[in-house]
């Protein structure tokens, strides 16, 4: 009726934000869930609403909490020692060629073994206990940090490189003013990717080498054919993956805002 | 102000052949004075430029400027980048004090200078913008606050309005006349634009095709200042026979590269 494009009704952008998609997304895939278990599920795969009410059940057992707790004792440790020795790794990395050259062939080693299969030889070399755990946890986390910590520096503008050089720039400054900053945003990414690896990290290790904490729960369930149970475990593991991205992602836009309103401009031109 | 003498540079290309970008350039600019510098593409303005500013080292020759021989950047000098150059986290008011801070001005300091230029800049009010929410026009008028901001001799300027739009192009030219007129120094500007060149520039520099050297140097006689009446000096006798002049010469150059483009591969 109207010549002008008009802001779309409240209750259309409501329904048209991510959210609500997620949402959906969210709803089909339980209802299938729901109706595959009734229907086809036998014994070994638990409705949705089943897994829901062993969720509600899991939460409220205190062997849940203290399996939570010591599974991320390893995970916040060894995912803290990926952080400490992966950034400034990625860094010298980025900007030093020959040291890079000489790295590659490591880091690649290291991006393609399965780690699972380093497992027995951690054990062998220092047991059973937190420590390599942690250990393997940092291994897992610390190729994704070096890997795009490295990119990040590599793809500074060279631009500004040689802008900071023209305005007199010491090799410190040029550090603390350019490089830095300019690989902020994918040292940020690097450090949301390599958490998402020191999940799995946390898991598979609990999984394949200590049968203890969430891990351990994980095989107690399935031991006991106790399916709704192994599904809440995993939902809550799935869950806190999903919460740790989500802080993750906040804390990258708070560090680094510009990143996306610098891509925006970039696009415009 | 800025002696040029002999000076020759040759790349290695990828392919590993050498590429002669500069081929015995010898050149004075004078105190104070605004010049442009025109050329074909690929004749070695930027490299030259980048050696004044100390950023690009050559194979022979001498540059001294205001007599002091130049041997890496230096804070009489100052560049204004094609692309801008900005810091894209940074503010405005942070981009336009970057050379200040990196000097070890005081921040109360270099803030009242930034703030100053940008006003003359005509930015008040963008201070605490970043570039990304910037246009074209308005980021390069952030890279030439930025570049007067540490009060350089020499401001070394490569085609800085080569990224904007016409209409932008042109108010920034007035600007920059406006500027330039209230506040000398000396200018070396590239350029790819006849028009811009004479418009500018008190004289023309015309460089010949690679390898770079100077072709011929062209008066501008037009009267300053010119920022109050750029249309009436467009219509202008001279301003129409300089600008017609430099395409002829520019156009043999280009005929001439056509003609015998083997024989400039190897050379
Ligand atoms: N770092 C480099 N390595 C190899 N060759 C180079 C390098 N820098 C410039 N050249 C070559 O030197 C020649 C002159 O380059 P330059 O950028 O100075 O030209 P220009 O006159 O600024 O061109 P344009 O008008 O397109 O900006 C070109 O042939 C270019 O390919
Ligand atoms: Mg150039």
């Amino acid at each position: 009726m109207t010549a002008y494009p008009t802001r779309a009704p409240r209750w259309k952008r409501v329904l048209d934000s991510d959210r609500s998609y997620r949402l959906l997304t969210f709803a089909v895939f339980a209802a299938v869930w729901e109706v595959y278990g009734t229907f086809w599920g036998g014994l070994l795969i638990p409705t949705f609403t089943e897994t829901a009410a062993a969720f509600a059940d899991l939460l409220r057992t205190a062997a849940f909490w203290d399996a939570l707790w010591v599974s991320n004792q390893a995970l916040l440790l060894g995912f803290a020692c990926a952080v400490a020795v992966g950034v400034p790794l990625g860094v010298l990395l980025g900007r030093f060629r020959l040291l890079e050259r000489l790295t590659d062939v490591y880091l690649n080693i290291l991006l393609v073994t399965p780690m699972a299969a380093i497992i027995p030889l951690l054990i062998m070399s220092v047991g059973f206990g937190l420590l390599s755990r942690v250990i393997l946890v940092a291994l897992f986390a610390v190729v994704m940090v070096v890997v795009n910590v490295r990119t990040g520096v590599r793809q500074v503008d060279p631009g500004l490189i040689q802008m900071a050089r023209s305005f007199g720039a010491s090799e410190r400054q040029l550090w603390r003013d350019v490089l830095i900053p300019g690989a902020l945003p994918a040292i940020m990414t690097g450090i949301r990717l390599g958490l998402g690896r020191a999940v799995t990290g946390m898991v598979i290790v609990e999984l394949l080498m200590v049968s203890l904490a969430l891990g351990g729960l994980i095989l107690q369930f399935r031991g006991t054919f106790n399916a709704a149970g192994l599904y809440a475990v995993i939902a809550a593991v799935l869950i806190e993956s999903l919460l740790l991205i989500a802080l993750a992602q906040r804390l990258e836009r708070l560090i680094a805002p510009w990143a996306s309103t610098h891509q925006q401009g970039k696009a415009r031109r | 102000m800025i002696e040029i003498s002999g000076l020759r540079k040759t790349f290695t290309g990828q392919d590993g052949a050498p590429v002669q970008a500069l081929g015995g350039v010898d050149l004075t600019v004078r105190d104070d004075e605004f010049l442009t510098v025109l050329g074909p593409s690929g004749c070695g303005k930027t490299t030259m430029l980048k050696m004044i500013a100390g950023l690009q080292t050559w194979d022979a020759g001498e540059i001294t400027v205001g007599g002091r021989p130049v041997r890496g950047p230096g804070p009489d000098r100052s560049m204004v980048f094609q692309n801008f150059a900005l810091l894209p986290w940074a503010t405005v008011l942070d981009n336009v004090a970057f050379g200040l801070r990196l000097k070890g001005v005081g921040k109360a300091e270099r803030t009242e200078r930034a703030r100053d230029l940008i006003a003359k800049v005509g930015l008040a009010g963008f201070e605490s913008k970043r570039p990304g929410e910037l246009s074209g026009g308005m980021q390069q008028r952030v890279g030439i606050a930025r570049a007067l901001a540490v009060e350089p001799q020499v401001l070394l300027m490569d085609e800085p309005f080569g990224a904007v739009d016409e209409q932008t192009r042109r108010l920034l030219q007035e600007e920059l006349l406006a500027i330039w007129e209230a506040n000398r120094l000396t200018v070396v500007f590239i350029t790819h634009s006849m028009e811009e060149a004479v418009l500018l520039g008190d004289r023309v520099v015309l460089m010949s095709a690679r390898p770079g050297q100077i072709a011929e140097i062209v008066d501008v006689p037009l009267d300053r200042p010119r920022s109050s009446d750029v249309g009436g000096l467009e219509r202008s006798r001279e301003y129409v026979e300089i600008t017609a002049h430099l395409w002829d010469r520019l156009r043999d150059m280009h005929e001439e590269h056509r003609a015998a483009p083997s024989e400039q591969a190897v050379r």
